[in-house]
């Protein structure tokens, strides 16, 4: 990092990693870069103190962007004390030939790290027509969930604390969240209710994206090519404790939700709770008052630990991958793995190929590239839009879809569209085994046996395994996303199911990025319903 | 030290028994949350049922195929 210009010596300091502040540093400290927002955290709460210091590194979220020249400043939100205020040059380039630092999309949209830590465009970097495009989206939104969907919904969070509290979206809010209040007293009565309502958006043209049993978002496209993300929670009351999606739970009485009552926000009528204020007091605490970019939850952990039980658990891998395509996706080789070349002649010329968790589609690539016709899988959503970009370049008519091994709907309809694609198919998981918890891992052996039911194709597997050299927690790439497994469980797993080991081989590997692995497995499965023996299972 | 020692062993009791209390209580805790999975479990069976196995049933064959289409574009 080289400081180019700045103001008088200045308190806080900067470089590649990260800040350090004075230690009597407090409050809500903000960073811009060329005077638009970017960041915000508390340093009493988020940064660590190193002696008379705090020091706090980069968001992992912002790293990527941080190569170039900006003027750097860090300052309190309230009282205004400047800690850094100077031109810069962050990543390693000297002043002659850095270029300018971007914090924005693809589209050249400035963002900001939000307060889960993710990059997204804000508010306050958005024109004033985008804005009333946000919002009159958002009203049709809450039209269409209150007529088609019957259901209560509400403004709620960061749009109503701006609207009650300043009449203006806020500056660093990023998306529109909307609640409704179910009539439901039981979590599966919840979710099949929120399916319902989702099903009932999707009729009425909107596009959408399930997130957990009681949650889906609504695709908001503006007409500057972004994509405006609507959240719908559901909230409901069980055993006299409120519940309401993100995490909140406690106690709010039902006058304070229904019936809705009304809130302009910037111009454009809303629907909102019965008494926003006791709603935002529920939310965001006594102090709902006083602007705080920085604002984290901190949610009744007993709370959170009913609605992950109840809810969620059927992506919890996704952050993870996206992130690492995001990042290392350039580090995947984009040529055939040695698994598909190990497969490829073990299998009919034109036989029809599952590939179930695709990654960036190398693998289906081939496969298609051999005239087989492809079905691709992945729980990713950026993994299946590299993967038809690719499998489009290969002129087949391959399909790509959503696979998550954690949610039955999708186990069950991806095992019957691999059974009916075609006589002759097979079934296809390079290293998506050690990837999964054990329930989505049962999954994908009844997914398997339901889609090779009636034909003579097989279930192709590869995972990093453990031998008497190779522990189970010998790390295995990419760390974090992938385990090593006890190929001997794996197999007697698999024949629980029914599964017939008919090849299987065991030597030094490699991972996903094709560097050496010390060792892997690889299995050939059939599926014979004549093959005694083994317990059935559901 | 015979005090010493009775002191020293009391407390050892008293650790293991905590332990134990807790590793009871971690594991109750996994009990209750994997029967707090099975709501999401059978919402999904039974839209499977309702949305997928239903519609199928009273299709003949052909138009098994409308159906699977139609349940992938509302999942």
């Amino acid at each position: 990092m080289i400081t180019l210009t700045g103001s008088r010596a200045p308190t806080g300091a900067v470089d590649d990693d990260g800040l350090s502040l004075p230690g009597d540093a407090g409050g809500v400290v903000t960073v811009s870069f060329d005077g638009r927002y970017v960041w915000s955290f508390q340093p009493a709460r988020d940064a660590t103190r190193d002696g008379a210091r705090l020091t706090i590194g980069w968001p992992e979220a912002l790293r990527p962007h941080l190569h170039g020249r900006t003027r750097l400043t860090v300052a309190d939100h309230h009282s205004g004390r400047v800690y850094v205020d100077q031109a810069v040059v962050l990543g390693g380039d000297g002043p002659a030939e850095a270029t300018q630092l971007r914090v924005e999309d693809a589209h050249g949209h400035p963002l900001a790290v939000n307060k889960v830590g993710n990059l997204t465009r804000v508010f306050a970097e958005t024109d004033d027509g985008a804005r009333r495009e946000i919002l009159e989206g958002t009203a049709r939104v809450l039209d269409d969930l209150r007529g088609a969907g019957g259901v209560d919904a509400y403004l709620n969070y960061g749009c109503l604390l701006g609207a009650v509290r300043e009449g203006r979206m806020i500056g660093t809010d990023c998306d529109a969240d909307l609640c409704y209040l179910s009539a439901a007293t039981t979590p599966v009565d919840v979710i099949a209710e929120s399916y319902r309502v989702e099903r009932a958006m999707l009729g009425r043209g909107w596009r959408t994206v399930r997130m957990s049993g009681g949650d889906f978002k609504v695709l908001l496209r503006l007409d500057d090519g972004r994509t405006c993300y609507v959240d719908v929670f559901v909230a409901f009351y069980l055993d006299g404790t409120f519940f309401q999606l993100g995490n909140r739970s406690g106690r709010l009485p039902r006058e304070a939700v229904l019936p809705t009552s009304t809130i302009v926000l910037e111009g454009v009528e809303l629907p909102a709770p019965a008494d926003p204020e006791a709603m935002l007091s529920f939310v965001y605490g006594p102090t709902w008052r006083v602007p705080d970019p920085a604002f984290h939850f901190t949610d009744p952990p007993e709370g959170v630990r009913r609605l992950d039980g109840w809810l969620r658990g059927q992506r919890d891998e996704v952050p993870g991958w996206n992130q690492l395509y995001r990042t290392r996706g350039g580090d995947v080789p984009t040529e055939a793995s040695g698994f598909a070349r190990w497969v490829q002649p073990r299998i009919g010329p034109a036989d029809t190929v599952a590939d179930l968790g695709c990654g960036l589609g190398r693998d289906a690539a081939f496969f298609a590239q051999q005239g087989h016709p492809v079905l691709a899988y992945d729980v990713s959503p950026d993994a299946r839009t590299a993967t038809a970009r690719r499998l489009r370049r290969t002129g087949t008519g391959s399909v790509v879809r959503r696979l998550m091994l954690g949610e039955l709907r999708t186990v069950a309809v991806s095992g019957a569209e691999i059974a009916t694609a075609a006589e002759h198919r097979h079934v296809y998981a390079r290293g998506l085994v050690g990837c999964v918890d054990a329930e989505s891992r049962r999954n994908l052996w009844r997914l398997a046996r339901t889609a090779l039911a009636g034909s003579s194709g097989s279930l192709f597997l590869e995972l990093a395994a453990s031998s008497r050299t190779v522990p189970l927690h010998a790390p295995a790439a990419p760390a974090g996303l992938l385990r090593r497994l006890d190929a001997d469980e794996v197999v007697r797993e698999i024949e629980t199911y029914g599964g017939r080991v008919v090849a299987r081989e065991q030597a030094p590997g490699e991972d996903l990025f094709d560097h050496p692995d010390p060792w892997t497995c690889r299995l050939q499965v059939t599926f014979d319903p004549t093959v005694p023996g083994g317990t059935p299972h559901v | 030290m015979s005090e010493l020692r009775s002191r020293a062993r009391g407390a050892a009791v008293r650790l293991r028994a905590s332990t134990g209390t807790a590793e009871r209580l971690r594991r109750l805790e996994e009990e209750v949350q994997e029967n707090r999975r099975l709501n999401r479990r059978l919402a999904e069976l039974t839209d499977l049922v309702t949305e997928l196995l239903v519609p199928l049933s009273r299709r003949d064959d052909a138009q098994g195929e409308e159906v699977l289409v139609r349940y992938r574009s509302i999942i």
